[in-house]
C-alpha cells in the first residue's frame, strides 16, 4: 500500500465539551472542512468510512449518521469500531479501499459526543461479573504499577509528560484543555485510579476529524500537496489482558506488532520518524508507547521524556498537538484528528508547534488496554 | 458414633465501636465494638466463607447434605442453601434446605442433620448458620446485635465431639419478631422473656437433654448457650442448675455481638478450643421454645481443635463512623448499581462463575480463565480440561480506583496469580489502606457485587489473606 494512497485534504473541529454541537453537526464541520481543503464537491465522495466507538443518543449507530450528516446517499459507507483504535483503523480501511482500486477518493470521519452520556463518559460495557469494577484508567493503572514497579519508574516521571503535552496543547486552538501545567499542579491532583491523578488522564471530549485520501497518481489534482501513505498496521490481542497469566504488563504486544507491520510497509526504522502522535490516554501509556513504538529500549521510555527528547524541540517529539492529554481524546475521532495533525506538521502548516522539516509522521492508537493497536506512517513525499 | 467432624467460623471484618453509636444518639450501649457485615456481604457470603473454612482441603464432593439456617436470607422465595452449596463446589446430589423464621434456627438445623446421620441417610452433612440483623437506629438492640457465620461438619468417621442427647420444647411466645417485608427485628419486654420465654423453655430442655443422657448438671464441663443477653444466660443456666461461672462460655458480647442464627454454633466451637476428651458439652438456644444438645469430646478432639475464635476476630477494620456502619448495612443507601446479570447467563456460567472452574490445556499445561474453546498458550482446541481454581494467589498488580461505580471507594482492584496456576482481576474487598500492593498475599471470597431489576449478583474478590 506504499505510495499508493495520498491524503488531499483534512479537517478538525474544535475538541472540548460541545454541548452546543450535536454528533451530525461536528461531523458535518470536520467534513466540510477537509472537503475544503482539498478543494472537492462533496459528490467527489465514492465510499465513506466512519469511526465512532460508542453509539448513542445523538448518532453513530451504523453508516446512516455519516450519511444524514452530509446527506451523502447511495454510496458505501463503513462503520468501524475497534476500541480506541477505531479512528486510525477507519482511516486505515479508507485507505485500504482506495489502494484495492475500488475507488479514486474516499472520506474517513471520526466523531464521538461522549459528553451526551453525562458525567462518567464512558458506560462500562462488557461482562457484568467478570473484570466488574474496571475503568478506563483502572485498566492501564494495572499496567502503570507493574511497569513502575518493574522499572523503578516515579510519579514525577508521569507528570512529565502531562507539562509537556499541555505546554504543546496551549499552543494549539483547537485543544481542549488549553492550559499549561506544572508538575506539581499534576502530583497534587486528586487520585482517579493510583498512580494516576486527574492530570495523568486524557479529559472526556466530544470532536469530530476528517480526512480525504485518493489514488496517489490523481493527487496532484487537488488543492495541497499530498502527503503519502507510507504504512499502516493494525494488531489485535486479547480483550481480556487481565486473565492472561502470561502477560508481564510491561507494554503491549498490539502496538509492538502493529508497528512491526507498518515500518514494513513503510520501508522505514523507528529512527526514520519525525514526529509521533502517540495514544497517550494516560501519562504512562505515552512512555510505554514510544518504548514498543521502538524509539528506545523497554525501560527506558521514562528516560526519554526526563531528558526532554519528546519534546517539541527534542529529536523525537512526541504528541506535538497536545496529545488525547491535552487535546482531548473522543474515542473514535482521535485517530483521525491525529492524522490530521501529521498531515499538518507533514505540510508545514502547523504555525507555533511546527517541527521543522519533519519527513515522516506516525500516529498511533491503542485499546484495550493493550488489546487492539493501530498505527499508521504518513511522508511528505 | 455421630457426630461433630469440624467447625468452623466466620465474622466480617468490619467492625462498629458501640461508643460511636452511644456518640450519635447519646445513649450508652454495651462496651467494646460489633461485627458488620460490609456492603457486599450478606448471609450467603458469610455462610460461603464460614462453609470453605469448614471443609477445609476435604473433598467437597464427599458432602451429601448442607442445610442452612438464617432469619436474614436475602430471599423470600428462593433457596439460599443452592447457592451456598454451589458457590461451595458441593455435588449436585447434595441435599439442600433453609432453616428460617427464628434464631433457634441454627441448632434447629443440626438436629435435623445430626438426626440424618443417625438415621443413616446422610454420610457427611454440613450445618451453616448465618445471620446479619438489622435493629432500628437508636433502638436498644441496635447496640447488642452482631453480624457472623458458623458451619459444622457432621458425620460417622473422624468425630471430634459425639452427639449424647438432645431435647426441644416449643411454645409460642412472641418476644423476637420482624414482620414479613419489615427491616428491623424488633424485641418484646427484656423481664418478660427471661423470666417465661427464654428462661424458662431453655431451662426445660437443659432439664430434658440432662435426663436423657443421665447427668447432672454439674458433669457439664461446658455449657454453650445463645440467649438474648447476658445476663438472661447467666440466670438460665442458675435455674436449670448449673454454675455460671464455671460452666458458661463467655459471650461474644464484647467483641462481635448477639449472632442470632449462627450464635450456638459459635459458642460451642469456643467451648471446644479448651474442652478435653470425654468433657461433656451442652449447647441450647431459644426462640419460641428450645433445642438442646449434649456432646462429649472424643479422643480426636485435641489433634484437630478448631481454630481460636480470638484469632478469627483478630485484624478487625474499624468503621470510620456511625454512618459509615448505617452505609454497610443498606440503612444510608448507596451509588445504585445498576449491571445484572440475567438468571440465563447466570446459569449458563455457573461453573465458572460460582463454583469458579477455569482451564487447563492438555497440551501445554496453561492453566487459564475465563474459560474458552482455544488454548491461550499453544492455540489447541477443545483441549482444555476443566480445571478448579485454588482460592488463594498473590496480587501481580492492582490500583485502587477511585472513578469505578462501586459500593464502597476507594476500591482497590488486583490482577492475582492464583496458587497452582491461573490469572483472574477481582475486586479487592476488606483491604486496610496500603494493604493492597504487588506481592500480597490474597485469599477469594464470595460476595454480593451489585442488585438491579431485584436480582443480586454474586461473585468472587479478594482480601488480603
Amino acid at each position: 500500500m506504499r505510495d499508493q494512497v495520498a491524503v488531499i485534504g483534512v479537517g478538525c473541529t474544535k475538541f472540548g465539551d460541545r454541548f452546543e454541537r450535536g454528533y451530525e453537526e461536528l461531523i458535518c464541520d470536520a467534513a466540510f472542512e477537509a472537503y475544503a481543503d482539498a478543494g472537492i464537491e462533496p459528490s467527489q465522495i465514492q465510499a465513506a468510512y466512519l469511526g465512532t466507538y460508542l453509539p448513542g443518543a445523538g448518532g453513530g449507530k451504523a453508516a446512516v449518521s455519516l450519511a444524514d450528516a452530509l446527506r451523502l446517499y447511495d454510496r458505501p459507507i463503513t462503520r468501524v469500531e475497534n476500541y480506541c483504535a477505531t479512528g486510525t483503523d477507519a482511516f486505515r480501511n479508507g485507505c485500504m479501499a482506495v489502494a484495492a482500486g475500488l475507488y479514486d477518493v474516499v472520506l474517513v470521519v471520526g466523531a464521538e459526543k461522549l459528553k451526551d452520556r453525562g458525567g462518567r463518559g464512558l458506560p462500562r460495557l462488557g461482562h457484568p461479573l467478570l473484570a466488574k469494577g474496571n475503568t478506563a484508567p483502572g485498566l492501564f493503572a494495572l499496567a502503570a504499577n507493574r511497569y513502575m514497579h518493574t522499572f523503578g519508574l516515579g510519579r514525577e516521571t508521569l507528570a512529565k509528560v502531562a507539562v509537556k503535552n499541555h505546554k504543546n496543547g496551549a499552543k494549539n486552538e483547537r485543544a481542549h484543555l488549553r492550559m499549561e501545567v506544572t508538575e506539581e499542579q499534576v502530583l497534587k491532583a486528586p487520585i482517579i485510579a493510583w498512580p494516576f491523578g486527574l492530570f495523568d488522564c486524557c479529559p472526556t471530549t466530544d470532536g469530530a476529524a476528517a480526512a480525504i485520501v485518493c489514488r496517489a497518481d490523481l493527487a496532484k489534482r487537488f488543492k495541497k500537496p499530498p502527503i503519502m501513505l507510507k504504512g499502516a498496521g493494525l494488531a489485535v490481542a486479547t480483550g481480556r489482558p487481565y486473565f492472561d497469566p502470561t502477560f508481564d504488563y510491561l507494554g503491549f504486544r498490539s502496538t509492538q506488532a502493529a508497528a512491526r507491520q507498518a515500518y514494513a510497509m513503510a520501508g522505514i526504522t523507528p529512527r526514520d520518524v519525525d514526529l509521533a502522535e502517540v495514544h497517550d490516554c494516560f501519562t504512562w501509556t505515552e512512555i510505554s508507547n514510544i518504548e514498543d513504538l521502538g524509539f528506545c529500549e523497554k525501560g527506558h521510555g521514562g528516560g526519554l521524556v526526563e531528558e526532554g527528547r519528546t519534546a517539541l524541540e527534542g529529536d523525537i517529539p512526541i504528541n506535538p498537538s497536545g496529545g488525547l492529554k491535552s487535546f482531548g481524546h473522543p474515542i473514535g475521532a482521535s485517530g483521525v484528528r491525529m492524522i490530521t495533525e501529521c498531515v499538518m506538521q507533514l505540510r508545514g502548516e502547523a504555525g507555533a508547534r511546527q517541527i521543522r522539516d519533519a519527513e515522516i509522521g506516525l500516529a498511533h492508537n491503542v485499546g484495550g488496554p493493550g488489546s487492539v493497536a493501530c498505527v499508521v506512517v504518513l511522508g511528505r513525499s | 458414633m455421630v457426630g461433630l467432624v469440624r467447625i468452623g467460623a466466620y465474622f466480617p471484618r468490619r467492625r462498629l465501636e458501640r461508643a460511636l453509636i452511644g456518640k450519635a444518639w447519646g445513649v450508652r450501649p454495651p462496651a467494646g465494638s460489633r461485627t458488620v457485615a460490609a456492603i457486599d456481604q450478606d448471609v450467603v457470603t458469610m455462610a460461603v466463607d464460614a462453609v470453605l473454612d469448614c471443609l477445609g482441603d476435604d473433598d467437597p464432593a464427599a458432602v451429601d447434605a448442607l442445610y442452612f439456617a438464617s432469619t436474614t436470607s436475602p430471599w423470600g422465595e428462593k433457596q439460599a442453601a443452592s447457592l451456598v452449596a454451589t458457590a461451595a463446589d458441593l455435588p449436585r446430589t447434595v441435599a439442600v434446605a433453609d432453616f428460617a423464621g427464628s434464631v433457634r434456627a441454627g441448632l434447629g438445623a443440626l438436629r435435623a442433620a445430626l438426626d440424618g446421620v443417625a438415621a443413616g441417610s446422610l454420610r457427611r452433612a454440613i450445618v451453616v448458620a448465618a445471620d446479619a440483623r438489622l435493629a432500628a437506629p437508636e433502638s436498644e438492640l441496635e447496640g447488642l446485635l452482631g453480624d457472623g457465620a458458623a458451619a459444622v461438619t457432621l458425620g460417622r468417621e473422624d468425630v471430634v465431639a459425639e452427639l449424647v442427647a438432645s431435647a426441644s420444647v416449643s411454645e409460642e411466645f412472641t418476644y423476637l419478631w420482624r414482620m414479613a417485608g419489615e427491616r428491623y427485628v424488633e424485641a418484646s419486654e427484656p423481664r418478660f422473656g427471661a423470666t417465661y420465654g427464654f428462661g424458662r423453655d431453655v431451662a426445660e430442655a437443659l432439664g430434658l437433654a440432662l435426663r436423657k443422657a443421665e447427668l447432672p448438671p454439674g458433669r457439664v464441663a461446658a455449657l454453650a448457650l445463645a440467649a438474648p443477653d447476658a445476663r438472661a444466660a447467666a440466670e438460665v443456666a442458675k435455674r436449670a442448675g448449673f454454675d455460671p461461672g464455671r460452666q458458661l462460655v463467655p459471650s461474644l458480647l464484647a467483641d462481635a455481638g448477639v449472632l442470632g442464627a449462627p450464635e450456638p454454633l459459635v459458642l460451642l466451637a469456643r467451648a471446644l478450643e479448651t474442652a478435653e476428651p470425654g468433657d461433656f458439652l451442652a449447647v441450647g438456644a431459644w426462640g419460641e421454645g428450645a433445642d438442646v444438645m449434649i456432646f462429649r469430646a472424643t479422643d480426636r478432639l485435641p489433634a484437630a481443635r478448631p481454630r481460636p475464635l480470638a484469632d478469627r476476630l483478630a485484624r478487625g477494620l474499624p468503621l470510620p463512623s456511625y454512618e459509615r456502619y448505617l452505609r454497610a448495612r443498606g440503612v444510608l443507601p448507596g451509588e445504585p448499581i445498576i449491571d445484572t446479570v440475567t438468571s440465563i447467563v447466570e446459569w449458563k456460567e455457573l461453573r465458572q462463575d460460582i463454583r469458579l472452574y477455569g482451564s487447563r490445556c492438555d497440551e501445554c499445561g496453561l492453566v487459564q480463565y475465563p474459560q474458552t474453546r482455544v488454548c491461550l498458550g499453544c492455540r489447541a482446541r477443545d483441549r482444555l480440561l476443566e480445571h478448579k481454581l485454588a482460592k488463594r494467589g498473590v496480587v501481580f498488580t492492582f490500583t485502587i480506583d477511585n472513578l469505578s461505580p462501586a459500593l464502597e471507594h476507594p476500591m482497590p482492584m488486583a490482577v492475582i496469580d492464583l496458587e497452582g496456576g491461573g490469572r483472574v482481576y477481582l475486586q479487592m474487598t476488606d483491604s486496610a489502606e496500603g494493604e493492597v500492593k504487588i506481592g500480597t498475599p490474597v485469599e477469594l471470597t464470595f460476595r454480593r457485587l451489585h442488585e438491579a431489576e431485584g436480582h443480586p449478583n454474586y461473585f468472587w474478590k479478594a482480601r488480603p489473606a
